[in-house]
């Protein structure tokens, strides 16, 4: 096991921004660590990378308990390297940034030469190398930043969300780059998102994170709203002032509330409307399979998931662009 | 105002007529400006930077008494550095009254809140991911501090020039504690006063001169350093 957690607690001013029981990270495999801004995902990863100590609990790094004295995590953060969101590359050149590490582990000049040109040829950034790195575009430094990690052959590199700040063309090479990286190299990747999608195509693992704390639950389809009772007691969210949904619960006012992926249908014409129901009409935007199951996402004023069997895609046949209805039931839905 | 000008064009032509009095007299300068600007950097610096980079209590209040400092009149300095060098303070026995290193520890003195102060604000604005990304590549503690202080170092720089340019055109602390030997510890500004004491402004209005091309470079080195700050 490369990494084991046990009841971790974080608190910043007072307040407990990550409370986790238990997790278990197995080495050699990429991890996806799903949740809403602010749900401990950097916090996590900073106590991964040890660069922050957490207030409470045990972190058993490839099965040894780790000593939080600054004495003992700062040899084992040469087995781990973080990338951030917005990478810092040091003011001087981009060889020089991927030096610095090299030069820490006292490695010979003539081999800090090759290990960096290869690193440079890996992200595909060979001809900057004497280029001023702090002249990057987003993409370029995301790269950078990332041979950097490769350079310096850590066990783990942990990035926290490395997509989201890069153009479409390079968030493919990133996602491919990591996917290589873990393939060739054997290096474990644990790496923060929002997006579901880029967790399930590039993770073999993937962990929600929610307020701090893990959970079974795939924080898809995660809205805040606001209930209010309707005529005959029903009651209803909306969401982003556009969508209703009947909710079918006792509480009102301002909610989080989570629908079931999987337990929301296209309606068909011989769909009669259940009085509990919902019915939300959109554009599928989006369709992709996944371990058997075909994902699709509607834009309806929010964006909704649908996670159906292949077999239910099949004999449906939705496509992109095509305007549907889908039926919310009550049972679907999860107040938090 | 023949005078004047009689006088600026006859110092014009002493300074650069590199006259050996002259020129003794902007060695001196330079040489205890220089070396209490390498002391106050060698002391100010890593204080500056640890101020900047611990969390502790009276943090803020520290950084106002540091402020209130850069206000010290030298004279002051003087007078303190006096009463422990002369021949009844506790540094008595070292003789170190009138001499070159009298003045060059009355300048560091006046000098270390500034280049402390300025290194504070240099490296306050250096983003903490700087240190997070040095941690996360394996650097210890003081490999850590020198990528800061690497990130830094414009506005370190322009710490030091700003107080080397405190130093060179003070008077206080030379007169005081240099006593303006000749050759010996008279250093520009000590030379000026004199000078215009006796009524002899050529000397003077010479000196003036360098005295101001110097400010002037380090002026422009100054205003070098704190754009590439922002670069």
């Amino acid at each position: 096991m490369l990494y084991k957690l046990a009841d971790i607690t974080k608190k910043y001013e007072n307040k407990t921004v990550l409370n986790i029981n238990s997790l278990d990270i197995e080495k050699g495999r990429i991890y996806g660590l799903l949740g809403p801004n602010g749900a401990g995902k950097t916090t996590l990863l900073k106590i991964l990378g040890f660069l922050e100590k957490p207030e409470s609990g045990d972190i058993f790094y490839n099965s040894a308990l780790v000593s939080l004295s600054e004495a003992f995590l700062q040899p084992l953060r040469k087995s781990v390297v973080m990338v951030n969101q917005r990478p810092i590359l040091f003011t001087t050149t981009v060889y020089k940034n991927l030096e610095f590490g090299l030069k820490i582990r006292k490695i010979p000049k003539q081999k800090r030469k090759n290990i960096i040109e290869e690193a440079l040829e890996v992200v595909g950034m060979t001809h900057l190398s004497q280029a001023k790195a702090h002249k990057l575009s987003g993409g370029e430094t995301q790269r950078v930043a990332l041979a950097r990690a490769i350079a310096l052959s850590p066990e783990v590199i942990l990035c926290d969300e490395p997509t989201s700040s890069i153009d479409l063309e390079n968030q493919t090479i990133i996602i491919n780059l990591l996917k290589q990286i873990n393939e060739n190299r054997g290096i474990s990747i644990i790496f923060t998102t929002h997006d579901k999608l880029q967790a399930a195509s590039l993770a073999h693992n993937t962990l929600f994170l929610d307020q701090g704390r893990l959970s079974s639950d795939s924080y898809e389809n995660l809205f805040s709203g606001n209930i209010t009772k309707e005529a005959g007691g029903l009651s209803v969210c909306t969401i982003q002032n556009s969508v209703q949904i009947k909710t079918g619960t006792d509480k009102s006012g301002t909610v989080r509330l989570l629908i079931d992926p999987e337990k929301i249908y296209l309606a068909g014409v011989e769909d009669k409307k259940n009085n509990g129901e919902s019915i939300i009409t959109g554009k599928i935007v989006h369709i992709t399979a996944e371990n058997g199951k075909i994902r699709i996402i509607i834009r309806s004023g929010i964006n909704i998931a649908i996670l159906m069997p292949e077999a239910y895609y099949k004999s449906r046949r939705p496509m992109i662009g095509e305007d549907v209805s889908i039926i919310i039931p009550p049972e679907s839905i999860r107040i938090l | 105002m023949d005078f004047l000008i009689d006088s600026f064009m006859s110092a014009i032509l002493l300074a650069f007529s590199l006259d050996r009095e002259l020129i003794s007299i902007v060695a001196v300068s330079l040489k205890v400006s220089s070396s209490s600007t390498l002391i106050a950097s060698l002391t100010g610096i890593p204080i500056g930077f640890l101020i900047a980079s611990e969390s502790f209590r009276g943090k803020q209040m520290l950084i106002t008494c540091l402020n209130t400092l850069l206000a010290l009149p030298t004279v002051v300095i003087g007078l303190f550095v006096y009463a422990l060098i002369s021949r009844r303070g506790i540094f008595g026995p070292f003789d170190l009254l009138y001499t070159q290193k009298a003045i060059i520890i009355g300048q560091a003195l006046l000098i270390i809140p500034v280049v402390t102060t300025f290194t504070i604000a240099a490296i306050s604005r250096i983003d903490n991911r700087y240190r997070q990304t040095a941690m996360t590549l394996g650097a210890n503690r003081i490999q850590t501090a020198f990528v800061i202080i690497r990130e830094a170092r414009f506005g370190i720089v322009a710490a030091v020039i700003a107080a080397f340019g405190r130093v060179i055109a003070e008077v206080g602390i030379s007169m005081m504690l240099g006593g303006n030997a000749k050759g010996f510890t008279r250093t520009m500004t000590t030379a000026m006063a004199l000078e215009y004491d006796k009524g002899e402004f050529t000397l003077a209005v010479a000196l003036g001169i360098v005295l101001l091309s110097l400010s002037f470079g380090i002026n422009l080195l100054f205003h070098f350093f704190q754009g590439r700050t922002g670069d």
